[in-house]
């Protein structure tokens, strides 16, 4: 894994910051995004897919993308969640101010 | 948490871009990334033995095939690159070596090589055998066709290296172990080398036997040349010590006379037994010839050359005498000089004198027989007596001045009837000849020095 991380450091990053600025944006974007069973989907083939990395079942180059995948895939996710939970906080800060 | 779960059901745009992010990643990360776990797996096998090592990288999967010494050396290797960091798994492809049974390694030499064949138990043993094989034999090509195997005894470089340094010392030949048996064959370069090669052996490790010493000595040679043109007496090869060299040397003194001794011999150990025995009575054949060469090889004595007549000849072919050793082959191959043209009965007389000043007849001291060291200047004395067949010879004893008058006339007598004898048995008619001894009245020198004395101690030919 840290081999992984060193050598794609780079493709990690922009992942990580594409995850904050679509965390960021999510928060204050109107809609319902995916539905509840479609993010269920969405879940249960990230579960298999991770599985599947895990066991090492998949061969060669296919194995390696798929690691590369999952890992860009988790950077986006904490991109995303930090981004979120940072506009969340700005955003609350911003409806406090007036009140006070 | 609601909050997180609800955005995170608006994050899947970016994902588009990211699937997008992985493809370019995965386009041109792969090809690298399979390069650098090459390198580094190669990296990591840098201190385990292997032979035939091949590293296939596809993706983080290394493919490892290769040749291992044992199964602790197999196990290293697959360990060390699965602890490369990054590799994933290791598809194992390693064998073991196999083995050889028996554990045959051999060297052979001919004149423009040595090639090394068998098997080697490890490829650090292969490059030893190379460098001690340039190091005992300079300016000659190695063959490298080794193949390695496992199952070689204990101590097996040691032990080869020992047999390459022989192998230095063969003309050509073969060195073989076969598991724990060393056989040895061909033809040493030097004389001793045989000898050599068989003391070195006892060096060989704890272990090793020598199963078939097969290694011959070149041929051990003596030659000696009797040139009439030069005048010289040419010995060249070898003499076992430097008490054989100075007892050849004398008795080639004693049975030439005028000829130069050129002495190019050299002493080594590899004679046969009997060697002075052999060679000292086939030079006073070879004294007897007018031209001749002798070549003593190993046991063979081979004489050839022009005698001065037939009767000599006939003596020559018949035999080396009682005290030549049996254990050798005499191989005369004789034949006669082309009479020399008859010549008037003066000339005979210079050439009598011309050549007794060169040579004495000698006698065993105080007796009437003659020294087996003075028949290559009969035969001489006889040649020039069948170029006058008319003239009347008187042969003449004299002696020095020691002892009583009576005894020494006697003497003279005798010793003169003797030489007269063997013209007779050589074949000249005797009526020719007269022998008269003079005893010591007729002295050429003073009698009160030694050298006078052996000068007064003679037989002369006079043309009457």
């Amino acid at each position: 894994m840290a081999y992984l991380v060193m050598f794609h450091w780079g493709w990690l990053l922009a992942s990580f910051l594409l995850g904050l600025a679509m965390g960021w944006i999510s928060v204050v974007q109107h809609g319902e995004g995916l539905s509840k069973v479609t993010s269920r989907w969405v879940a249960a083939l990230i579960v298999v897919l991770v599985a599947l990395a895990a066991t090492r079942v998949v061969p060669g180059r296919f194995g390696y993308w798929l690691d590369l995948g999952l890992i860009l895939f988790a950077c986006y996710l904490i991109g995303c969640t930090i981004g979120a939970l940072l506009r969340n906080w700005v955003v609350s800060r911003q409806r406090a101010r007036p009140a006070a | 948490m609601y909050g997180l779960f609800s955005w995170s059901r608006k994050w899947w745009p970016g994902v588009i871009l990211l699937i997008a992010f992985w493809a370019i990643a995965a386009w041109t990360n792969t090809v690298p990334l399979e390069a650098d776990l090459a390198a580094r797996s190669t990296a990591a096998l840098k201190d385990v033995v292997l032979d035939k090592t091949q590293i296939a990288v596809d993706g983080r999967d290394v493919t490892l095939a290769a040749e291992a010494f044992s199964q602790e050396g197999r196990k290293n290797a697959l360990a060390a690159v699965e602890a490369v960091p990054g590799v994933r798994l290791v598809n194992d492809e390693t064998r073991l070596v196999p083995e050889a049974k028996p554990f045959v390694w051999s060297a052979e030499r001919d004149v423009t090589r040595v090639s090394l064949s068998g098997s080697a138990p490890l490829p650090a043993s292969k490059a030893k055998l190379l460098d001690a094989g340039h190091a005992a034999i300079n300016g000659v090509e190695i063959v490298d066709q080794m193949g390695l195997a496992r199952g070689a005894p204990p101590r097996f470089d040691d032990a080869a290296s020992l047999l390459l340094a022989q192998v230095g010392k063969l003309k050509d030949g073969k060195v073989t172990i076969s598991d724990t048996s060393v056989s040895l064959s061909g033809m040493a370069r030097d004389l001793g080398g045989r000898e050599a090669i068989a003391a070195a052996l006892k060096d060989l490790p704890e272990g090793f036997k020598v199963a078939t010493n097969d290694i011959k000595a070149p041929p051990y040679i003596f030659q000696a040349y009797k040139d009439p043109v030069a005048v010289t007496l040419t010995l060249s090869g070898y003499v076992p010590d430097d008490k054989v060299h100075g007892a050849i040397a004398q008795a080639a003194e004693h049975k030439f006379f005028g000829e130069k001794l050129v002495d190019n011999l050299k002493s080594s150990v590899g004679a046969p037994s009997g060697f002075a025995a052999a060679v000292i009575p086939a030079l006073g054949a070879l004294a007897r010839l007018s031209t001749g060469t002798l070549v003593v090889s190993d046991r063979e004595v081979k004489l050839s050359g022009d005698a001065l007549y037939e009767g000599a000849a006939a003596e020559i072919r018949a035999g080396l005498g009682k005290d030549f050793p049996s254990s050798f082959q005499y191989k005369p191959e004789i034949s006669v000089k082309p009479a020399s043209a008859p010549v008037d009965p003066t000339v005979c007389q210079q050439l009598f004198t011309d050549l007794l000043s060169k040579g004495r007849i000698r006698f065993e001291p105080s007796r009437t027989t003659l020294d087996l060291d003075s028949i290559a200047l009969l035969d001489r004395l006889i040649e020039i007596a069948l170029r006058c067949p008319t003239a009347n010879i008187e042969v003449a004893g004299h002696t020095d001045g020691d002892g009583e008058d009576g005894f020494n006339q006697e003497l003279s007598q005798k010793r003169a009837q003797v030489v007269v004898d063997y013209l007779v048995k050589a074949g000249l008619p005797a009526s020719r000849f007269t022998a008269v001894g003079y005893g010591s009245t007729q002295p050429i020198a003073g009698n009160d020095t030694d050298e006078g004395k052996a000068q007064n101690r003679r037989i002369e030919f006079l043309v009457r």
